[in-house]
């Protein structure tokens, strides 16, 4: 097709559209639902015992309020990232807290290995574990990937990966509210792991389409 | 906001179709540019609005544009012409996203990036699985006579020397001068049954002597 008549087709079929908001009132949008899902799962459980006790806990408290900026951060970095405009430094913006956060994690990690005895935490905990955390990451993951799916066409892979973080660390902010288990591993390990997940398959998928594409483009030409 | 609005649509200065050289001529003076970037953030605010005949405009004026953007990228003029294309599609399909407040500019240039990058990313993996057509692919056009074909027929000849008679006769008749089982016959006066069998031993013969000599 050449190129003006493309041109002449696009104009012709181009409706009125909604412009988008400015990307931080849509970071903040997305972060108020989450807070209210949040709130509602928190309530739906109950807080966890001894919250505050836990609260004094240094390392609990920082690894809380490091979640929870790494989470604000990251959603702020995906939206200004998924324009066309905006500089892919947004990504770099939630690192700092991110560093702090896992070092708590590790921290936590290896304090509770030494007093928990091997096979305390039974398979039907870590079952419960994951079906709280699908149940809890799963709408807001949907909302974002709504709200974002027309980066699909500019940086699809940061992206994805800058919102499943954002997902993890808000989820893992509001589980460390109501579960009494340490579950960041694994809401790491669940949201970036199937964000990889299908970042590989998209990769191979397309990577045989394109192949076939390409084999079916010599098959027309012969 | 909307005198301001109404005294920025004001620069619009003419209507009509862009060409290259307005193009070139616009992107020559930092105010040009300056200004020509006005027009277009104002031309796609219109375009976001349903505006027909401003995005029309918008997209000629731009087209140009984009190929020189392009050019850095891309040598082959099809390619070239592909990326404008891509870059025109992805425009229409998330034209929501700009923001009429923010400059034109940096949003097509982010847009014209990305796609330029992926198709150079396309072309390097076609570059690794294709090869481009030479002579040498072209089976029938090769010379029949070349020197491996007469080092070939050589052998052949050598091997069909070193066959028993019959068997020889056999071969001669019934494959290089393709008669059939009978002609063969008559002309050499051995049964059809026999003529099968003498070629069916020859062939073995054969290919037990030339994979023989493959291997000196």
């Amino acid at each position: 097709m050449d190129t003006s008549d493309l041109i002449r087709s696009l104009a012709t079929n181009a409706p009125a559209v909604k412009r988008l908001r400015p990307p931080l009132v849509r970071a903040l949008g997305w972060l108020l639902l989450a807070a209210v899902i949040m709130g509602l799962m928190t309530v739906s459980h109950g807080v966890r015992p001894q919250f505050a006790e836990r609260m004094q806990d240094t390392v609990f408290a920082i690894n809380m309020i490091a979640s929870l900026l790494t989470g604000v951060l990251a959603t702020i970095a995906t939206f200004f990232a998924s324009l066309p405009d905006r500089s892919r430094g947004w990504l770099l913006l939630p690192v700092p807290p991110l560093v702090v956060w896992l070092s708590t994690i590790g921290y936590q990690c290896f304090a509770g290995w030494v007093p928990v005895p091997p096979g305390a935490i039974t398979v039907e905990a870590a079952s419960g574990c994951l079906a709280t955390l699908i149940l809890t990451s799963l709408p807001l993951s949907l909302l974002m990937l709504a709200m974002l799916r027309y980066a699909a066409a500019l940086r699809p892979t940061s992206i994805i990966l800058m919102g499943s973080l954002a997902v993890s660390a808000i989820t893992s902010t509001a589980l460390s509210m109501f579960h009494p288990l340490d579950a960041t591993a694994m809401i790491l390990g669940w949201n970036l792991g199937t964000a990889v997940l299908f970042l590989a398959g998209a990769a191979l998928l397309s990577r045989n389409m394109s192949k076939a594409g390409a084999g079916k483009e010599d098959r027309t030409s012969r | 906001m909307p005198d301001e609005r109404r005294r920025r649509l004001t620069l619009v200065a003419t209507d009509g179709e862009a060409t290259a050289e307005d193009a070139k001529s616009a992107s020559r003076s930092p105010e040009a540019s300056a200004s020509r970037d006005l027009d277009w953030s104002i031309l796609m605010a219109h375009a976001q609005d349903g505006d027909n005949v401003a995005y029309l405009r918008l997209l000629q004026e731009i087209a140009p544009y984009l190929r020189s953007l392009v050019r850095r990228w891309h040598k082959d003029a099809w390619d070239i012409e592909d990326t404008v294309q891509d870059i025109l599609l992805t425009l229409h399909t998330i034209r929501h996203t700009y923001d009429p407040a923010r400059p034109f500019g940096p949003w097509l240039v982010g847009i014209a990036n990305r796609r330029a990058i992926d198709r150079l990313r396309r072309r390097g993996r076609q570059v690794l699985r294709e090869a481009p057509l030479t002579v040498e692919h072209e089976a029938t056009a090769a010379a029949p006579d070349s020197h491996d074909d007469e080092l070939d027929k050589h052998r052949l000849t050598e091997a069909l020397g070193g066959l028993p008679p019959i068997q020889r006769t056999a071969v001669d008749l019934l494959k290089l001068k393709e008669m059939s089982l009978k002609e063969a016959s008559e002309a050499t006066g051995l049964s059809i049954a026999s003529l099968k069998m003498a070629t069916h031993r020859a062939l073995r013969n054969l290919r037990s002597l030339l994979s023989d000599r493959r291997d000196w």
